[in-house]
């Protein structure tokens, strides 16, 4: 996986990656020292593109500016020099929600700039910050992907469904495992929604993950043929 | 040149040292960072955004983040300028794929030029020598690892996104990305 994840070295330095292969890619930076310094060398060679794109702002920004920093708090040097966490996760566009089951409970985030939510996210960066994180991706039938993270270690995993298309006739995506042989299910879109992550905690035994296509509501056990199948 | 109080003006003046002094919580150095820094955060941002109020209401974000995080920055792994660009790049792109769904702006980006010229562009001779030497150095690389730059950079795709838009595959839009900041990286260093 390693070579995989470096491979994504230009699309990385460029913001071309999701939230999932960042993830990965900070932590392969992590180990590999001699990868950073190609990521500030070329960020310093993207970075000029910016001199293609002059623009002086309007006057009244810099008093805003200026008054929003008059007094506003810094970060101190002695943690800046921690490295940053992978952090301002965003892992999702607007369109979907952030859900996260902690301890059974399950919390709907809705914002994806989050700010008040930042210990509920943390949990998902944990995750994904886990040293022996897998990252598995399928094509959905109609297009888009659906892609688990894994960590055996934390027992849990991150799905993430970006279809291109919500179902027809009101139909919604369900989200399976398989654990022995036996569907599990784990969460059900609403009518409309084609992107979501979720958090599985207690990922266990599983085998795979499935998304199909269901009624309003979901149903008890998956309708065939599943829209995608993630082998873990 | 004698005299000790103006040559430290000067040297102060680069964005490397007034960020150092930011991280110490001088305002004044910001004000001037300000000055140096904020056509370039502001013309990205809204290159990337297009909208000129959320390409204001980001700049605003950045500039301010800017000051919050300034200790962070490590000279030793880049310039100052790099490091905000960065924060101003990441921050519109997130943006960018908040606000609008995959399908509109597949659409929207279909119609517009993929180098769009630049309308309230300042008449500024530092800006318009930086535009010609980026434009020089995009002309060196190949068509596909122009496009493939281009695309992620000033328009905020994913490289899923770049290699639908250029019917590529994907190993080869990764691999073009990273072969053409390469090319620009050399091509810089080589003007400077």
């Amino acid at each position: 996986m390693s070579a995989d994840v470096h491979a994504l070295l230009g699309a990385y330095v460029l913001d071309a990656v999701d939230d999932l292969e960042r993830a990965a890619f900070d932590r392969h930076l992590r180990e590999c020292p001699a990868c950073q310094a190609d990521v500030d060398e070329l960020r310093e060679a993207s970075a000029r593109l910016a001199g293609d794109a002059w623009s002086v702002p309007p006057p009244a920004l810099r008093d805003n500016v200026m008054k929003a920093i008059a007094g506003a708090r810094q970060v101190s040097p002695a943690t800046a020099g921690k490295r940053r966490p992978p952090a301002r996760l965003r892992l999702v566009s607007a369109a979907a929600a952030v859900v996260v089951a902690a301890g059974g409970a399950v919390y709907a985030v809705q914002e994806m700039r989050v700010r008040a939510e930042h210990t509920r996210v943390t949990s998902l960066e944990t995750l994904l910050a886990a040293p022996d994180l897998t990252v598995h991706d399928e094509p959905v039938t109609g297009g888009g992907t659906v892609t688990v993270a894994v960590s055996k270690l934390r027992d849990a995993a991150v799905i993430t469904l970006n279809a291109d298309t919500a179902p027809a006739d009101g139909h919604v995506y369900q989200l399976w495992t398989i654990r022995a042989a036996t569907p599990v299910p784990e969460g059900t879109l609403t009518a409309g929604e084609k992107a979501t992550v979720r958090i599985v905690n207690g990922i266990g035994n599983a085998s795979d993950v499935g998304v199909s296509i269901e009624p309003p509501g979901g149903s008890a056990t998956p309708t065939m043929p599943l829209a995608a199948a993630v082998h873990l | 040149m004698a005299d000790p109080a103006i040559s430290r003006l000067h040297t102060s003046d680069t964005p490397n040292d007034l960020l150092k002094a930011v991280a110490r919580g001088d305002e004044k150095a910001f004000g001037k960072l300000y000055d140096l820094i904020a056509p370039r955060v502001h013309g990205l941002i809204r290159r990337v955004l297009r909208d000129p109020a959320q390409a204001e209401e980001v700049t605003q974000e950045v500039l301010v983040e800017v000051w919050r995080t300034a200790a962070r920055f490590d000279p030793a792994r880049g310039s100052a300028t790099a490091w905000i660009c960065t924060i101003a790049h990441r921050r519109a792109v997130d943006r960018v794929r908040a606000e609008q769904a995959a399908a509109d702006r597949l659409e929207f980006v279909g119609r517009a030029a993929v180098d769009t010229p630049y309308d309230e562009v300042a008449d500024e001779v530092s800006g318009r020598l930086e535009r010609q030497q980026v434009r020089r150095c995009l002309h060196d690389l190949t068509e596909l690892q122009r496009q493939a730059v281009t695309l992620a950079y000033y328009q905020g795709h994913t490289y899923p996104q770049v290699a639908a838009l250029l019917g590529a595959p994907l190993p080869t839009v990764k691999t073009r990305m990273r072969d053409g900041l390469i090319r620009l990286r050399d091509c810089m260093a080589l003007a400077s």
